[in-house]
């Protein structure tokens, strides 16, 4: 038996009266606090202080305390002069895969699969990845995303998106992977496909940042003004390009719950678990991919090949062709093997912003094309574009300001 | 997880847990199978289909956390996937996940899925939530009027969730009639759920 | 007085009358004809609009929100 649309919320009604009822409502201070954080005037310096909050944690942990105070010592004081000491024969092709320079007072600069492989997935990424896993899942399990997509709509419902949105942005600030399947809560083709297109592109993820806190603290903000900017420029433009529907946000707001210990304790095990299952040795391979490109020739080749490119329009070294080449397996790796180029503070800022938007690693690729192919070749061209031409507006910028 | 055609496996009874967003289906999911299905305070958190499986009586259960719907019309893809979900498998018992404090709200899909003629079990969930709420659901009466089994539940503690468990192999096929008649007195509502025999519970 | 739900000023309450743009949706967050609901906030710059409705609370974008008749001062 089939009934209309209105006939099933009329039995609706009719069960509910028969079945529940309701009680005198007190307000609780989760209501309180639902209504300031979704009220322009208190929310918004709610969500400031709250993404400040988040940020300053994220550092002052993740990269001060363990990664500095502990990692460093570890890496660079013991386990490197170690392995410099028993690996036999310096000048060996696999000393140079697994040690790397014989010469390295540091783990960045070794650029060995067991120098920096362990050092940039274990000492540098993995606290930065937990502590922001620790925050984000905060965040998810409190029933704050939805206040933040109502403050966040209005900016992003001019880009083609809406508030909603929001959700794959900080889900892919920890990982892109997860962030490509969440845009299926978008509703629209043209939604989805900007989303994912802006996530490839400007979007960097947690071992990311992570990276980037500890090789260039200085610059961090810098390189994350350049994204940001650049999400929003271009989510405009393909907004205004890409045909279809831009809906405007419908949403359920929940209210607030305290997290469940017992829920964040597990999702944040599933999440490091994962980082240290997929991440760790992708990582590793990374190097070792690197190095034998190194050894074989390659690199030097594309980097002659392409030094017009990078020399000219982008305004960077050409030796920077070789972390494009490890930044398509992993992002974090390439960032740490930037930092070992003697570059100016500007060839810095570029490069690891073009690092960031040139191409999305590998794993997200996999995901995105899960979603679909056309999507994802369209998605593919447009980010071409996009680095050609965003890496040149950076450089025309730099140029303007008298720093590159 | 997998993508597009759930197969479904050889033996045993496949269960859909089907409802609105954000209304628990993961945290049970995970309380019933012991899996790691990611749970969290916005709707939309799956987007994706997890299938586990779980023992009950000596009987195999694959039971599917689906992505929360508010109808069976898909608004996004996510929506999309979880009627693709329940047209897929045809034979499979669907379990509704209800919000004890919006009861109203996931009712609709209740009855959507009825329409099909699929057998369903009802979890009224968060149940902490609406006491606190100082909302009360009469559990008993809404199994008269359904006609299928329904059953209180707390994901979060794990309350109610050995009941549900247990309740499975009576899923029901509901009669939207015999609900209407029901909601108006007509017919004796001691006799909507026959089938259930050898139940000391109802 | 019947009024626009984007016209309705903060911490009002009204009663549905009419949804004049698609319903399915709105209908199904639990936002139907003859419901009281409560404004929350209106964000700037034609952001969206977030009500209250007994126990629900939706987000809904302006354009939406124009589309809805509500009447204020209903005795209930």
């Amino acid at each position: 038996m089939v009934i209309s649309s209105d006939a099933r919320w009329e039995m609706v009604d009719a069960i509910t009266r028969q079945t529940v009822t309701y009680g005198t409502y007190k307000q609780t201070l989760g209501d309180v606090l639902g209504d300031l954080t979704v009220k322009p005037l208190t929310g918004i310096p709610v969500a400031v202080a709250a993404l400040y909050a988040f940020w300053s944690i994220f550092t002052s942990f993740a990269g001060t305390l363990v990664t500095d105070g502990f990692m460093v010592k570890l890496f660079d004081g013991y386990w490197l002069p170690w392995l410099q000491s028993v690996w036999p024969d310096p000048t060996s092709w696999h000393y140079f895969i697994f040690v790397g320079n014989p010469a390295a007072d540091t783990c960045f600069e070794a650029f060995g699969m067991l120098t920096s492989g362990l050092f940039v997935s274990i000492g540098v990424v993995l606290p930065a990845v937990f502590v922001f896993y620790l925050m984000m899942t905060i965040l998810e399990d409190s029933g704050y995303l939805p206040r933040l997509a109502v403050l966040m709509d209005s900016v992003l419902h001019r880009i083609g998106l809406h508030g909603y949105a929001i959700v794959p942005a900080i889900l892919g600030l920890g990982c892109n992977v997860p962030a490509v399947t969440a845009t299926r809560i978008l509703e629209t083709k043209k939604q989805r496909f900007i989303m994912m297109t802006l996530l490839a592109l400007f979007i960097p993820c947690g071992a990311q940042l992570g990276i980037m806190m500890s090789v260039l603290p200085d610059l961090v903000g810098v390189v994350m003004l350049c994204l940001v900017v650049g999400f929003v420029i271009f989510g405009f433009v393909l907004n205004k390009v890409i045909p279809g529907e831009n809906p405007e946000i419908l949403v359920d707001v929940p209210p607030y719950h305290w997290p469940v210990k017992e829920y964040v304790a597990k999702k944040l095990w599933n999440r490091t678990k994962g980082f240290l299952k997929e991440a760790v040795p992708f990582v590793l391979f990374g190097v070792l991919v690197v190095n034998l490109l190194y050894l074989g020739g390659v690199i030097q080749g594309l980097a002659d090949l392409l030094e017009p490119v990078f020399v000219t329009w982008f305004g960077v070294p050409k030796e920077t062709v070789g972390p494009l080449i490890a930044a398509f397996l992993r992002k974090d790796l390439a960032i740490a093997q930037l930092s070992t180029i003697p570059m100016t503070t500007y060839q810095t800022v570029a490069s690891v912003v073009l690092v960031t938007i040139y191409f999305p690693c590998v794993a997200t690729f996999v995901v995105m094309l899960r979603e679909g192919w056309k999507q994802l070749i369209a998605a593919i061209a447009v980010l071409f574009v996009v680095v050609f031409i965003y890496g040149g507006i950076i450089h025309a910028v730099g140029i303007l300001l008298g720093v590159a | 997880m997998t993508e597009g055609r759930a197969d479904l496996p050889e033996g045993g009874t496949t269960v859909l847990m089907l409802g609105n967003p954000n209304v628990g289906k993961s945290a049970l999911f995970n309380r019933m199978t012991g899996a790691n299905a990611v749970v969290s305070n916005y709707p939309g958190t799956t987007v994706d289909f997890t299938r586990g499986t779980f023992i009950e009586g000596g009987h195999t259960y694959t039971i599917v956390d689906v992505p929360g719907t508010y109808s069976l019309e898909p608004r996004d893809a996510a929506e999309e996937v979880a009627v693709r979900m329940l047209r897929d498998c045809p034979d499979a018992t669907v379990m509704i996940v209800l919000d004890a404090t919006k009861i109203d709200r996931g009712l609709y899909i209740t009855l959507e899925v009825m329409e099909r003629g699929m057998p369903c079990i009802v979890a009224v969930n968060m149940m902490d939530a609406a006491h606190e709420k100082k909302i009360t659901v009469d559990i008993a009466a809404l199994q008269r009027l359904l006609g299928v089994p329904v059953v209180s539940t707390t994901a979060t503690s794990g309350e109610g969730v050995r009941t549900l468990a247990e309740q499975i192999r009576k899923a029901q096929v509901a009669n939207l009639g015999g609900i209407a008649k029901r909601l108006r007195g007509e017919e004796p509502r001691t006799e909507s759920l026959r089938a259930c025999g050898g139940c000391g519970g109802c | 007085m019947r009024i626009k739900l984007s016209d309705l000023p903060f911490g009002a309450t009204a009663v549905v009358r009419e949804i004049q743009t698609s319903a399915h949706d709105l209908n199904c967050l639990g936002l139907r004809i003859g419901k009281e609901l409560k404004m929350v906030t209106k964000q700037p710059i034609k952001g969206p609009v977030v009500v209250i409705l007994g126990e629900l609370e939706i987000a809904m974008g302006l354009e939406t929100a124009e589309q809805i008749v509500v009447e204020t001062g209903v005795d209930r």
